[in-house]
């Protein structure tokens, strides 16, 4: 048996980073599927491993932890396995900026709009009192906030049309930099692709206007080059939904320009 | 290497990184520049993206061989890699990762609320007060958890790292403006007062040129929009 447990949902977003690094490094875990939509993730067995109700978390012997960022450090630095943080410090930085952008701007745009649109319809035809038992659990109340706000459709259009400023500008910046290097931060494959393609892997389906072959080529080029790593393709098989299973796009071979200069 | 630092006063973001600069002994040319009325935005590096999107906010900004770097924790983690004064981030990995997740902690949770309230008492009332109770709680919510962390041992971490430095750095202009969160927290006032007088953050702060530093503030992050 691994010594390794990930708690997880669907291998894309924050689920998806440690998944991906677990892969890449070569590390076998037992995998723990936690149904979000279900609210598996607030139920008491899970609440004793990681009381904050946050998905994901990992056991490493008897070390517990959580914060899927800060997970893949711990992964990078701990097993064997290529090493997924550039061996320069201006590298490393830029990989640490990356993620953060990613973490705490771009992903809760985008995550806004992915409740708005997918989870809070998922939900909302549970039984309201079962619902409403269900968010008196969540132990963080900002998360509590979120879900009340997703499932009741109760995002303004201020906040949505600032999300999608975002959104946009977020493509921009992403394309700018592909086109300056061949991965995200750095010369080398590193946590900020893995942290930016469980972000992003879905941008030329949900936002096909912003992000296409002509207007943001080295984003679909470095989104193909990841989605047919063998890692990735061993992460998607885990899924469990039609959420993280065939993106036709990136299935289709890289033929129009986006080397980087 | 040439290195230079923009930083303002001696508080928030530009103390982090004046104090880790310090510690790990990188030599470094010191540019004094007032944050609060947005002298960064006039810098030679202000339109490279990863200065301009910063979301740090009002931050110092380091630039080493010409690459211009933003956010005090993760210039600090540069620092450290690159010079050769005492580590500042434990050597085993999960003592790293809780440094990493303290200091995201921090930086989401702390130096919002930090930057809102400092902003909003100096000059007083400058800002809105919608955030006003959220802010308190967030300093509340900071200070127990160094008093928790901080039993039994001298640092947050155990031996004096980034966390301190960060943590200090958000929470020093915060005791008079947020007096109840440190009542009654005598290890977090032993703490505070062990960290502004380690060496690196002395030094920091003698380079003040106001009074009392910990009341100069200028914009931070951004509150979280949601959840």
């Amino acid at each position: 048996m691994p010594d390794v447990t990930l708690y997880h949902w669907e291998p894309n977003a924050n689920s998806g980073k440690p998944m991906l690094a677990l892969m890449e490094k070569g590390v076998a875990f037992n995998s723990h599927y936690l149904d979000l939509l279900s609210f598996d993730q607030h139920q008491p067995e899970y609440l004793a491993v990681n009381p904050q109700g946050t998905i994901p978390a990992m056991l490493h012997g008897e070390r517990v932890l959580t914060e899927s960022t800060a997970i893949m450090e711990y992964v990078d630095e701990v097993f064997e396995g290529p090493r997924l943080m550039p061996a320069d410090p201006r590298d490393r930085w830029r990989v640490r900026w990356w993620m953060k952008l990613m973490d705490q701007w771009l992903g809760p745009s985008f995550s806004m709009i992915g409740w708005k649109v997918f989870v809070g319809p998922a939900v909302r035809d549970k039984d309201p009192k079962e619902l409403r038992a269900a968010i008196e659990r969540i132990p963080l109340p900002e998360r509590r906030v979120a879900w009340r706000k997703a499932i009741s459709g109760q995002f303004g259009a201020e906040e949505l049309e600032e999300s999608r400023r975002r959104v946009a500008l977020g493509i921009r910046m992403l394309e700018e930099e592909l086109a300056r290097r061949p991965w995200l931060a750095s010369d080398q494959y590193s946590l900020a692709d893995i942290n930016g393609f469980n972000l992003a892997y879905a941008l030329p389906v949900v936002w096909p206007e912003l992000s296409n072959d002509e207007l943001t080529p080295h984003i679909l080029r470095w989104l193909r080059t990841i989605y047919a790593r063998p890692a990735t393709k061993a992460c998607w098989a885990m899924g469990r939904t039609s959420m993280a299973k065939r993106v036709a796009i990136l299935e289709q071979p890289h033929t129009t320009p986006g080397q980087p200069a | 290497m040439r290195t230079t630092l923009y930083h303002g006063e001696p508080n928030g973001p530009s103390l982090t990184v004046l104090a880790t600069l310090f510690a790990k002994e990188v030599p470094a040319e010191l540019v004094r520049i007032d944050l609060a009325r947005g002298e960064r935005h006039a810098l030679p590096c202000a339109r490279e993206p990863l200065v301009a999107m910063s979301i740090e906010g009002e931050g110092p900004v380091l630039v080493a061989d010409g690459e211009a770097m933003t956010d005090s924790v993760f210039i600090a983690c540069y620092l450290d890699d690159v010079g050769r004064g005492p580590a500042l981030r434990p050597a085993d990995p999960y003592e790293r990762w809780q440094t990493m997740t303290w200091c995201r902690q921090t930086i989401e949770r702390t130096a919002p609320a930090a930057a809102y309230l400092g902003c909003r008492a100096h000059p007083p009332g400058a800002a809105a007060a919608d955030h006003l109770g959220d802010s308190r709680t967030k300093i509340r919510q900071a200070v127990d958890r160094i008093e928790k962390q901080i039993d039994g041992r001298q640092w947050l971490m155990g031996t004096f790292s980034i966390a301190d430095l960060e943590s200090y750095a958000w929470l020093a202009g915060m005791v008079p403006l947020v007096p109840e969160a440190f009542a009654a927290r005598p290890r977090t006032a032993s703490w505070l007062a062990r960290v502004k007088a380690s060496p690196a953050v002395a030094r920091a702060l003698s380079l003040a040129r106001t009074p009392d530093p910990a009341a100069s503030w200028s914009v931070g992050p951004e509150i979280n929009r949601w959840g």
